[in-house]
């Protein structure tokens, strides 16, 4: 099992290498300078030529390369000089001194994901976590929504396969998986937001945190959680239904149910003790795909109901060519996406002991 | 007498409802299991044997079945006298697993692999003995102890995965036997066991028996495993009861040709014969589909039937003047288990470790041995499907481990094998006369694909099917037509040399006995050879010319499949004979005998 884990979070380590060496080329072909769209209108040679030094891109490209992985890993080199790109006295590193390397000190930090382009003096990585915050909060409620309503109704349809409850289950879930998220928000927004306010008293659009009507700071608006996570909730909602239905219907015409039934076990202790952990499986697996695509930034979701989430940063990081933003979201994507595949597999071995990790 | 009974059936009707179809699956069935009794219920698969023992459990699946007539009467041990088919079904649920139990046929399904073994049957004593956890556990070990399960505290908390298929049918039957049930009712519980092992289980099911006076329902195929087990034999076909009577009665003089069937179509041990006896050999069915007897006795069909001594010795010296078809030399197949962080190789399972024999043209070469020992592995090798680790598999004076892409094309024309599963070794969405043709495509045999769907059509007869069924998918033909078209799609590509992998195993002995004869019949008209491997030593024994007899991954004897019968040299295959359930009538005598004496 450790065993297991650790040999993951060293394969995972090579994934990230090869997510940021990626990202790092691709968005060095992009066309369009960013000194040049930082200064927009302000242009002079002067303040190109430091705009260029401070954000490293009078370097070569490869230089470049090095320099953000160096940023970026958790251990690094740093040059004494404190003129240099990568010195610790500019106040923008977070780190633990290790030991010293000829002219170069050798520390522990928090990843640093540089600063965005677009605002200025922000660090990424406090960006991120902010939207981040807002991003997990939406996601974990909405497959929960998903989850127990799921189970609940694919269970119910199994019970009473070909009943019109369960036709009526069966119908409404296609429908469900059918209409697109961007579609879903409008519509949801627009009924339960716009025509329905005077009875729901939600609003088409608000993030988790609302700055007040004075502009004395924010405060948390829990109800306008409940539109988007709605939402975002539908199809998987709906995928979740016909995994459990199909999967649950096929356990139970299995023998140790028979054998479960002979042994005088009532119904309920049949399903549910019996049939069910044993078709859990499928619903797991997707269930995981959902919120991890879901933490990756339900972008549509989050734009239309102006949640201030991650796949909302994203989009404006690239409409603004932020690249620094951009990157430093693919990469903890990327984290997140390593992180619920482990747990999956241990909830897969938690399931089913026939499954050995390996 | 009649305080004795324990279940009685009253013409029992179960039906199964399909689309605008009524299947009568039970169709008026009377009988009565005594107190400390076995009743062999006896037929192929289809004729309604299993339905009886789950009507009985009141567990027929609904929709589609419905218990629509009849009466299921219980005696409790209070002398109360209840119809189980007319009281409610929380009621049946206090029945179920407390004073009717029922063990199933496939131990490797049967247990939930999610829960621990000692869990599951902790369960059902929890439920009925309204014992706390800690009690129900103690009780639950003694129980493991009782059917002789190893180490019963590791039993208890491994999974069903771990255990081998013998342990989970003990486990099985420690769950049966759990709230010490009046009636007992085993649904073919030995048949996917090796006889070994299957000895072992009958043997602990009487002993079983006679420290609780319990009835026991044992339902099978084999009229052999009943033979030294039950008292009485309820024979059943098509939902219908042919016959019923004490064994000894049933053995010595069959009435119903269809019993008479049953009993000549098992492999003899003892002689050996050109064909095997059918049950169609017995019986005429009119347009009606009732049976007749058509007078003929079983003695008389097998006075000429057998092969002398002389004939076969004639016959073994010309097959062995010629020179040997395939050599196997010093074979091994060994697979890898990996471990540690890079992933090493740690260790080997030694499927196939250092085995050498000789095939010689024309011949039928038995592998015989349990499962695990290594007989499909060796014929997967020979192949190619699985890579041998070491040794040479020599084809025609050709080294099959080191032929190129084209040479192994055509040795695979050459050399076809036939699957134990008839049910999954056809694709469900090709048609059969597709399925067929397939392999003459790959191999570009025929010019066109007219051509061959005429050629499949005379394969098709060959094997005994309509050619009419071209364009049927395998859902929609039985076990043993399907095993045909498995056997078809072999011979679609003129093949020198077929490996029967277990070929017969899953089908039923009257389905078998056709199997059998088809398969020698096809040798003698393609001029074949055969490797022939099963499990099931009186199958390869009646087929096989020469035997190998394989334990661990190793040769444990070679040699003339008579001689080995009759003389076997090592340990290991005189138990293998002994456990065949061979059902002579002498058994049957000292087996009643014995029970008397206990009683």
């Amino acid at each position: 099992m450790i065993l297991y884990i650790s040999k993951k979070i060293i394969y995972s380590f090579f994934v990230l290498l090869g997510t940021i060496t990626l990202i790092f080329f691709l968005f060095n072909v992009l066309p369009g300078d960013p000194a040049r769209m930082m200064l927009d209108k302000h242009e002079d040679s002067n303040q190109l030529e430091l705009i260029k030094q401070k954000y490293g891109f009078d370097k070569p490209i490869y230089l470049q390369y090095f320099l953000y992985l160096n940023d970026v890993s958790p251990f690094s080199l740093h040059h004494n000089n404190d003129n240099s790109f990568t010195s610790l006295s500019s106040g923008k590193y977070q780190f633990y001194h290790l030991f010293n390397l000829s002219d170069y000190k050798i520390v522990f930090k928090i990843p640093y994901l540089r600063e965005s382009f677009v605002r200025t003096n922000v660090s990424v990585f406090s960006i991120l976590i902010e939207t981040f915050k807002n991003t997990f909060i939406l996601a974990i409620t909405s497959i929960s929504i998903a989850l127990i309503l799921g189970l609940f109704l694919g269970i119910i349809s199994a019970l009473y396969k070909d009943s019109f409850l369960d036709q009526f289950i069966l119908f409404n879930s296609v429908l469900g998986m059918s209409l697109p998220s961007f579609f879903a928000s409008i519509l949801v927004a627009w009924f339960f937001g716009f025509l329905l306010h005077d009875y729901t008293g939600l609003n088409m659009t608000g993030s988790l945190y609302e700055v007040d009507d004075f502009g004395q700071g924010s405060y948390i608006q829990i109800k306008n959680l409940i539109l988007p996570a709605f939402t975002l909730g539908i199809r998987p909602l709906s995928v979740i239904i016909q995994l459990c239905r199909n999967s649950l219907l096929e356990v139970l015409s299995l023998d140790f149910v028979r054998t479960a039934k002979a042994k005088g076990l009532g119904d309920m202790k049949v399903i549910f003790k019996h049939a069910l952990t044993n078709s859990l499986n499928p619903v797991v697996t997707a269930v995981s795909g959902w919120f991890a695509s879901m933490l990756a930034g339900a972008v549509f979701v989050e734009y239309i109901f102006a949640w201030n989430g991650i796949g909302k940063e994203i989009v404006d990081g690239l409409n603004k060519m932020d690249l620094p933003i951009v990157m430093g979201s693919v990469l903890m994507i990327s984290i997140v996406f390593i992180i619920i595949n482990i747990l999956v597999d241990l909830i897969y071995v938690w399931l089913d002991p026939r499954i050995r990790l390996n | 007498m009649k305080d004795n009974k324990l279940l009685e059936f009253k013409n029992l009707v179960t039906e199964f409802h399909t689309e605008g179809n009524t299947i009568k699956a039970v169709n008026d069935i009377s009988f009565c299991l005594n107190k400390g009794e076995t009743i062999g219920i006896v037929g192929e698969s289809g004729s309604g044997k299993s339905v009886t023992s789950l009507s009985a459990m009141r567990l027929i699946p609904n929709p589609p079945g419905i218990i629509s007539g009849g009466e299921i009467i219980f005696h409790e041990r209070t002398g109360r006298s209840i119809d189980l088919l007319k009281i409610s079904e929380e009621e049946m649920r206090k029945f179920r697993g407390n004073d009717i139990a029922m063990i199933f046929q496939e131990p490797m399904t049967s247990l939930n692999p999610v829960f621990t073994c000692g869990d599951q049957v902790m369960e059902a004593i929890m439920l009925h003995q309204k014992l706390n956890k800690s009690k129900a556990e103690i009780l639950t070990l003694e129980l493991f102890e009782k059917v002789q399960l190893p180490d019963p505290k590791r039993i208890f908390s491994t999974y069903p995965h771990q255990i081998s298929g013998g342990q989970k049918q003990r486990v099985m039957i420690a769950m049966a036997m759990s709230c010490q049930p009046s009636v007992l009712i085993a649904d073919e519980p030995t048949t996917a066991l090796d006889v070994t092992v299957q000895k072992t289980i009958l043997e602990l099911m009487q002993q079983l028996q006679a420290q609780n006076d319990m009835g026991i329902m044992f339902i099978t195929h084999d009229l052999g495993v009943i033979a030294e087990l039950a008292d009485k034999v309820v024979v059943m076909y098509k939902g219908k009861i042919v016959e019923q009577g004490s064994v000894l009665e049933i053995f010595k003089n069959p009435k119903h040709p269809y019993t008479k069937g049953l009993l000549a179509c098992r492999p003899p041990l003892d002689i050996r014969y050109k064909f095997l006896p059918t049950v169609s050999d017995f019986m005429n069915i009119d347009k009606d589909g009732e049976i007749l007897d058509n007078g003929i006795s079983v003695e008389d069909f097998t006075k000429n039937l057998a092969i002398t001594k002389k004939e076969r010795t004639e016959n073994l010296e010309i097959l062995f003047s010629k020179k040997p078809v395939l050599e196997i030399k010093n074979l091994k197949t060994w697979f890898p288990i990996k471990g540690g962080f890079f992933g090493k190789v740690s260790s080997h399972v030694k499927a196939v470790n250092d085995v050498s024999f000789d095939v010689y043209p024309g011949e039928t070469l038995g592998l015989v041995g349990e499962s695990g020992c290594g007989k499909t592995t060796i014929g997967r090798s020979i192949i190619r499907l699985e890579e041998a680790t070491s040794g040479n598999i020599i084809y025609k004076g050709k080294d099959v481990c080191s032929m190129n892409a084209d040479e192994l094309r055509v040795f695979r024309k050459e050399v076809q094998i036939i699957f134990q599963d008839p049910y999954s070794s056809l694709n469900p969405r090709m048609t059969i006369g597709n399925a067929i043709m397939e392999p003459m495509q790959v191999h570009g045999i025929l010019e066109d694909d007219i051509k061959r769907k005429l050629k499949v059509e005379e394969l098709l007869l060959k094997v005994n099917l309509d050619p009419l069924h071209f364009n049927r998918y395998p859902h929609e033909f039985s076990g043993g037509q399907r095993q045909r078209i498995g056997i078809a799609r072999a011979l679609a590509v003129n093949p020198k040399f077929i490996i029967c992998d277990e070929s017969v195993s899953a089908l039923d002995v009257s389905v078998q006995a056709q199997v059998l004869n088809l398969l020698n019949e096809l040798k003698k008209e393609f001029e074949l050879t055969y490797i022939f491997i099963s499990h099931d030593l009186s199958v390869v024994k009646y087929m096989s010319d020469r035997m190998v007899v394989m334990q661990q991954g190793e040769i444990e004897e070679m040699g003339d499949a008579d001689q080995i019968y009759n003389n076997p040299e090592t340990e290991y295959t005189r138990k293998l004979i002994e456990a065949i359930p061979e059902g002579k009538i002498e058994d049957i005598e000292k087996h009643h005998k014995k029970k008397l004496s206990i009683k």
